[in-house]
């Protein structure tokens, strides 16, 4: 029996190899997204509201594009070079590639787009190009990135997706901020912009003066808007419907869609932004600032249960601040392990040292859980929380507010106990990491920084270090000793590394072919 | 001429209604012996059919749905009754000095009553609750505010008619005050609708919290059938049990409560019943 599977598995190997050449890609075809929910703009150069990148991705071109280990490839740039200081960074750019107006694109484009709109506007813009004090543009094709101090996150940023080069004769005439092309943009990508029709979908059509020579493969995209989570589910499983992904479908709708033999559920393509759950506690509230009652909590968090049973498996245990996605660049590090089997006696011992007994009732003490009002998942997780802190004793209490009242809370007034959170790691710890721990992140009325409050010169120092530190082993090593720092401290709980499960049509091939996944471009997309 | 009693007790429709109500009553008062644990204890495995260790089975975090609709009538029913009983309150003070002075008095109150009779009135209550953050208490003052106007215009028409009467003005030329003829003279003569319109106002209340708490707008530490539905609704395929099972409960609640509500009618107005 086993003979003849080994057998019938060489044979379809084989199989699979002499078709492969002959199912080239195809041109044609009309792909159909789910975005949820409708973007409230078409402007990624100045809000990182995540629907708009899954519709502009597809319009906008970047410098760069990654491969899944995160290293980059080439994009609108030809070749780059960093100078061993690192603070030259020299992009050789594509020549003979147009705008979809026609127009040409040039090294001013570059300038103009880093300088002028994202240094300045954009949410994460303003990090990423902290350290550029100017672009050069000795000639058409030559943009010179000069900096400060070496940045090499600013390397991992220049996706289509996170820093989209626009058209200087565009939107460079008027305000930015208010710009007539917010809703209809105009890049170099494979798609081009043709219509956008409110609450039902965007239209994208093939570029046919794409520089890639022969692509996009796709004759059109169509993104719709569907407000009802069956209906989505229900679109994709009649083939309406190609793909959806970021929990544009209930977690436990993809079981039953996984079942179908038309589609096909990955979890790859979040790579790059490396979404993590947790838990933000006020650490300079009593009694969390005590470190012991931070790590009880930590350890009495059942993570197992929580990624089976409120993420239907969609989600990885985590060990630090830092996603296991980065672990092929080296950056990544495991922390205190909090998931020992003997988890529940520590954080009982840890309590009793702490000066929390258990009353006569089996109770230590009372506190307020808030719940991220992201929807019924979360809701869940919150209850699963608050009957593993009532298991060592811990009474909470569940708190359900709208968005803006929580924001204020967690991040303005830092009136709370602790509150569930989801950040992302996005390219780089710099980016995404950093903001939840460091103190010049503790910003008032800044949302989703530092909102526990806690610091320590030490680990401040560290980041300091691995920011402008230009060698990536060397960089490693100072995030391996922040992670053991900041999860020995607890002032966040690291719960798991959420899994968005992307659902595809299998007619359709090549669609999650970069860590952006469905901010990816769909150039090398065909259908079947 | 049958008594009220009589009159009430011997409806079947009314029996009816009030088995299932005694029930669920008895079921309520008595939650913590028939489920002694915290109705949100995860205590099995996730989404177990009933007829297992389990009789109504678990919910989709392993809870008990048996303590879930034990624990839920608790809460239900208590928020109904309070909301109604301070509705019923405040409803009747309303209608009671409207109807009673009459003229400028009157005019203020009614055109304030219907100012808050025009505003929709789930949707008002979901605006309070946004306000108010969602809690237990918060939950009783949005139902009882939404629901007080119809009470006040019932009152006021019987105050009404019944302000004219002899008795009425005999007290008056006896030289009672004021107040004292309205608790004295007036309001148990309007007692009979009250009654009816407050037994029915019980039932939408449980309605309405029902609704909130199926939006996730209901009281996050307190177990509902609402709730247990809004948790349960998107496992409708795959644990039919999770919205069903509730979702009878409310139904038949709200059933029993109406037939009782008719049956207190019918028995009060004796008259009304045989048209």
């Amino acid at each position: 029996m086993r003979a003849l599977t080994k057998s019938l598995i060489l044979m379809a190997a084989a199989i699979t190899m002499a078709c492969g050449p002959a199912h080239a890609q195809k041109s044609g075809g009309t792909l159909v997204q789910i975005t949820q929910p409708e973007p409230p703009n078409l402007a990624p150069y100045i809000s990182t509201s995540g629907p708009i990148g899954q519709v502009t991705a597809k319009v906008f071109d970047g410098l760069l594009e990654y491969d899944f280990d995160l290293k980059p490839k080439l994009g609108l740039a030809e070749s780059f070079t960093v100078s061993p200081d690192g603070k030259t960074v020299t992009f050789k750019l594509r020549r003979g590639v147009t705008f979809h107006d026609g127009k040409p694109f040039t090294s001013a484009d570059v300038q103009f787009t880093i300088m002028d709109v994202l240094k300045t506007n954009h949410p994460r813009g303003i990090a990423t190009f902290k350290e550029v004090t100017a672009v050069e543009t000795p000639d058409e094709t030559t943009a010179i990135f000069k900096l400060a101090n070496p940045a090499p996150y600013m390397m991992a940023a220049l996706s289509g997706y996170e820093s989209p080069i626009l058209p200087k004769h565009v939107y460079g005439v008027g305000d930015i901020k208010t710009h007539p092309n917010a809703n209809a943009p105009v890049g170099t990508g494979p798609f081009k912009f043709v219509e956008w029709r409110r609450g039902e979908f965007v239209r994208l059509d093939r570029n046919t003066t794409y520089w890639r020579q022969g692509r996009p493969f796709l004759d059109r995209i169509v993104v719709r808007f569907i407000a009802d989570a069956s209906t989505r589910t229900a679109a994709l499983e009649k083939g309406e419907a190609h793909i959806a992904g970021f929990g544009a479908v209930p977690y436990n709708d993809v079981r039953k869609l996984s079942a179908l033999p038309s589609v096909e559920v990955t979890t790859k393509g979040y790579e790059m932004i490396s979404p993590l759950v947790e838990m933000v506690i006020n650490t300079k509230k009593a009694p969390f600032d005590n470190v012991k009652v931070r790590q009880a909590i930590n350890y009495a968090l059942d993570r197992k249960f929580v990624i089976d049973n409120v993420w239907f498996g969609f989600g990885k245990a985590a060990v630090g601040p830092i996603s296991s996605n980065f672990e092929p660049s080296g950056l990544f590090g495991a922390g205190v392990d909090f998931t020992v089997p003997d988890r529940i006696e520590r954080a009982n011992k840890l309590l009793d040292e702490a000066g929390f007994p258990r009353k006569a009732d089996g109770t230590r003490f009372e506190m307020v859980h808030d719940i991220t009002p992201y929807g019924e998942e979360w809701q869940r997780f919150g209850e699963a929380v608050q009957q593993a802190l009532a298991a060592v004793g811990i009474k909470a209490t569940l708190r359900y507010e709208d968005v803006a009242k929580w924001l204020k809370r967690i991040y303005t007034d830092y009136d709370y106990d602790m509150s569930s959170n989801f950040l992302y790691n996005l390219a780089d710890p710099v980016l995404g990491v950093h903001r939840g721990f460091h103190s010049d992140r503790i910003k008032k009325g800044t949302v989703f920084v530092n909102g526990s409050q806690w610091s320590s010169p030490e680990t401040d120092a560290l980041m300091d270090k691995a920011t402008t530190e230009a060698d990536a082993a060397k960089r490693g090593a100072l995030y391996r000793e922040l992670v053991t720092k900041v999860t020995e401290a607890s002032p966040v709980i690291y719960v798991h590394e959420l899994k968005f499960p992307t659902i595809i049509n299998k007619q359709y091939k090549n669609l999650i072919d970069s860590p952006l996944g469905i901010y990816g471009n769909y150039a090398n997309a065909y259908r079947e | 001429m049958k008594t009220f009693w009589q009159r009430f007790l011997l409806n079947p429709r009314v029996i009816i209604g009030l088995i299932w109500l005694g029930a669920v009553v008895l079921v309520a008062l008595l939650a913590d012996v028939l489920a002694p644990r915290d109705p949100f204890a995860i205590v099995g495995v996730p989404f177990a059919p009933p007829g297992g260790a389990h009789w109504l089975g678990t919910d989709s975090l392993g809870r008990d749905v048996l303590a879930g609709l034990a624990h839920g009538a608790r809460t239900t029913l208590l928020i109904a009754v309070l909301s109604t009983l301070a509705a019923v309150a405040f409803g009747t003070l309303v209608g009671a000095i409207a109807g009673y002075y009459g003229g400028l008095i009157d005019d203020i109150l009614m055109r304030a009553t219907e100012f808050f009779q025009t505003i929709p009135s789930f949707l008002f209550a979901i605006v309070l609750i946004a306000i108010l953050s969602s809690s237990a208490m918060n939950l009783v003052i949005a139902i009882s505010v939404v629901s007080w106007p119809p009470i006040t215009r019932v009152v006021r028409a019987e105050v009404l008619s019944v302000k004219s009467r002899e008795f009425v003005q005999a007290a008056v030329v006896a030289g009672q005050r004021d107040h004292a003829i309205l608790v004295s003279q007036v309001l148990p003569n309007t007692l009979s609708p009250l009654i009816v319109t407050g037994s029915l106002l019980v039932a939408t209340a449980i309605l309405i919290e029902s609704a909130l708490s199926f939006l996730g707008l209901g009281a996050p530490n307190q177990m509902s059938w609402g709730f247990m539905i809004g948790a349960g609704r998107s496992f409708l395929r795959d644990a039919w049990w999770l919205v069903t099972i509730p979702g009878v409960a409310i139904l038949l609640t709200v059933l029993s409560i109406n037939l009782i509500g008719e049956g207190l009618n019918d028995a009060l107005n004796p008259r009304l019943a045989e048209l």
